[in-house]
């Protein structure tokens, strides 16, 4: 029997207007970054942030939590018969990462669940002003480890674009290599914890060797499992000589095929399907409303990807597919992943086909929003990921950041309530939501 | 149409043999794994250009170190053993070969299984999914007697990655006390031995011994997986140190 719950709270105060998302808020209110998803244009609106954006970011990254703690989604109050709350976290196996849910349910409904983060905040963005780029390049890359590469290449731009220094055009090419090949081991990793939630225990195990031979292959190329260095001077030797780029090519083939091969067997499985379909939807309006990015937003429905709306050499020379799904499950994330695998295998194929000859033209960076102030935007394995960094001399004077994570922590919350608490780690796993991008 | 059963067979086996075998390399242990050596005397541009200060003109603190790669230039390799977890971070501090810790297979009495929690006090992700890479049909811990477990009251070793925060100290505690004597604690990464690159900044510890009495230190950031098996063996006393 169901109780009788009332919502006392009001989520819609965090109204934005229809079709016109929140992508960035600066925590300075500096400026905010919107996406038009409708024209497919962005935006920056510098000054003070408006009051509907300030009001966003007042009521969710404010807190109301005790500590060092804050909530990562706006929570709306429910009370009723038989309701209370359970603290899932800040340990718990389930989720390798320390963070705390708060689930409000009566005994099997999710009825509300706000995901709180701020344990391991490790207080990175202070950290850096006054630090050399190369310097603050360490620490940015150690912000989430997983998705380090497009931290460093958003990171690396925005400051070249604050310096206004032109980059070598084998670099910028390097850059997309690393995101490209994380972002597969990305996608592969999720689907292998999908996998394992579902119990699809070989399916699982298989999926896990594939992403291990991801980090393996990033491991010959850089030197590194997760790439740590590779993008920065002085780092380890990079295999990306002819050699060392046609056998990463013919490695690619076969993880290529292996990831073809074990898709199809995921496909066959309806026992899988069944418990992703209809797993944790977000309508469209919802992920537009919540402001969502990368896979979540285009399994939406909604064809953004900042690759083909805000290109930068060298995407703005290659051939880039955008997949997109229309239901906004689990499932539709996770189609929009397995396609988002194939796409970038083909992107690195160009890549390492058409790789720039030595002494081509270093590229100039962009423009600087103004004078010592870079913007870097590139799309991240989990979405939009924003760099905003000021310059001094040689050294940082401040760095802010919008990552994918803090953009879909609400969507995902939002798309919780009214599920079962067994959905939790189906849902969890298909945002690719990471606790240290938004404990930074 | 193919099983998986088909496609299992038709991958056959990709199971590591360490450690009856030596891990391989780029593979098991990539360049930047093994912690690096000087290739003559240090110099003042060593010790100035490491960004952490591991480097001193007596050696190299392999427990600080990030292998950012930075001292390549500087007379430095990648050749430091694969094997290198430490009773201490001061075993660390070495500029040759680690030597074995002593008494480090403090949990040899429990035989031939270990069960395992995992707890991140401030980590960036890279060290949770290196323990977790054990379970892949790679590493296969569980062919070692090695077990991930849900509970601390089910545990015999506490794994730790990352830095400690101010809001982990508390919970990281609880679950050291949770777990039934025996037990043993690893530090996985720079993070929990030194602070890594976060070393001395406001509201961070720098070192996990602070907090919870640590057995082992396992050094690298993050340390390959193969590592992170050797320290659990190191503790049930069947390393390829221990061989």
């Amino acid at each position: 029997m169901s109780p009788v719950v009332r919502r006392v709270g009001a989520a819609d105060r965090f109204d934005l207007t229809p079709d016109r998302a929140l992508a960035y808020a600066a925590p300075d209110g500096a400026f905010a970054l919107y996406n038009d998803y409708t024209e497919n244009a962005s935006w920056l609106v510098p000054g003070a942030a408006s009051g509907s954006v300030s009001e966003i970011a007042a009521n969710w990254l404010g807190g109301g939590d005790d500590g060092p703690t804050r909530r990562l989604a706006p929570r709306e109050a429910v009370e009723g018969y038989g309701t209370f709350t359970f603290p899932y976290g800040p340990i718990s196996m389930g989720v390798p990462e320390s963070g705390r849910f708060d689930v409000v349910t009566y005994g099997e409904r999710v009825l509300e669940l706000t995901p709180v983060g701020g344990y391991k905040s490790r207080r990175i963005l202070p950290s850096l002003a006054g630090a050399t780029l190369a310097d603050a390049a360490l620490r940015v890359e150690r912000l989430a480890g997983n998705v380090s590469a497009s931290h460093v290449a958003a990171f690396l731009a925005a400051a070249e674009s604050a310096e206004g220094v032109a980059v070598p055009t084998s670099e910028l090419w390097t850059r997309a290599v690393a995101q490209e090949l994380q972002r597969v081991y990305n996608h592969v990793h999720l689907l292998a914890r999908i996998a394992e939630a579902a119990n699809q225990n070989v399916g699982a195990a298989q999926s896990h060797a594939l992403a291990e031979e991801l980090l393996r292959l990033q491991g010959r190329v850089f030197g590194h499992r997760w790439s740590f260095g590779a993008l920065l001077p002085g780092g380890p030797p990079r295999r990306l000589d002819g050699p060392g780029r046609r056998s990463l090519a013919e490695d690619l083939r076969r993880r290529r095929e292996e990831f073809e091969e074990l898709w199809e067997l995921f496909l066959d499985s309806r026992t899988f399907i069944d418990r992703i379909q209809g797993t944790c939807p977000v309508p469209r309006e919802a992920a537009v409303r919540w402001g969502a990015v990368g896979p979540t937003l285009r399994a939406c429905g909604v064809p953004w990807d900042d690759r083909l709306r805000v290109p930068v050499a060298p995407y703005t020379d290659l051939f880039v597919p955008l997949p997109v799904e229309r239901d906004g499950d689990a499932l539709a994330r996770l189609l929009v992943r397995v396609q988002e695998v194939r796409a970038s295998l083909l992107l690195l194929e160009q890549l390492l086909d058409r790789w720039p000859a030595p002494g081509e033209a270093p590229q100039p960076a962009a423009p600087p929003v103004d004078p010592g102030r870079g913007l870097g935007r590139v799309e991240g394995p989990s979405g939009d990921l924003v760099y905003d960094v000021r310059v001094a001399g040689s050294r940082i004077a401040a760095v802010g950041v919008r990552t994918p994570s803090d953009a879909n922590w609400p969507v995902f919350a939002s798309g919780m309530r009214g599920a079962v608490f067994t959905d939790f780690h189906f849902a969890l796993e298909s945002f690719g939501l990471v606790f240290a991008e938004t404990d930074r | 149409m193919p099983s998986w059963i088909q496609q299992a067979a038709h991958r056959g086996i990709l199971t590591s043999r360490y450690p009856r075998v030596a891990a391989s390399e780029p593979d098991e242990i990539p360049l930047t794994a093994r912690g690096p050596l000087p290739t003559g005397p240090i110099g003042p541009a060593a010790v100035d250009g490491c960004p952490v200060g591991a480097i001193s003109p007596s050696g190299v603190d392999q427990g600080r170190c990030v292998r950012c790669a930075r001292c390549l230039a500087t007379g430095f390799r990648f050749g430091a053993p694969i094997e290198m977890a430490g009773t201490s971070p001061a075993s660390l501090r070495t500029s040759t070969v680690a030597p074995a810790p002593s008494g480090a297979g403090s949990l040899a009495e429990l035989g031939r299984s270990l069960h395992v929690f995992l707890v991140d006090v401030g980590s960036c992700n890279a060290c949770n999914l290196e323990v977790l890479a054990l379970a892949n049909p790679f590493y296969d811990a569980s062919r070692l007697g090695i077990f991930f477990t849900n509970s601390p009251r089910h545990a015999d070793v506490l794994l730790v990655v990352g830095v400690p925060t101010a809001a982990m100290i508390e919970p990281v505690r609880r679950a050291y006390e949770a777990i039934p004597a025996p037990k043993a604690v690893v530090a996985i990464g720079a993070c929990p031995i030194s602070g890594g690159v976060f070393r001395g900044q406001p509201g961070l510890r720098s070192s996990l011994d602070e907090l919870v009495p640590v057995d082992l230190f396992v050094p690298g950031c993050p340390p390959a997986p193969t590592q992170i098996l050797d320290a659990l063996l190191t503790l049930a006393g069947r390393g390829r140190r221990e061989r």
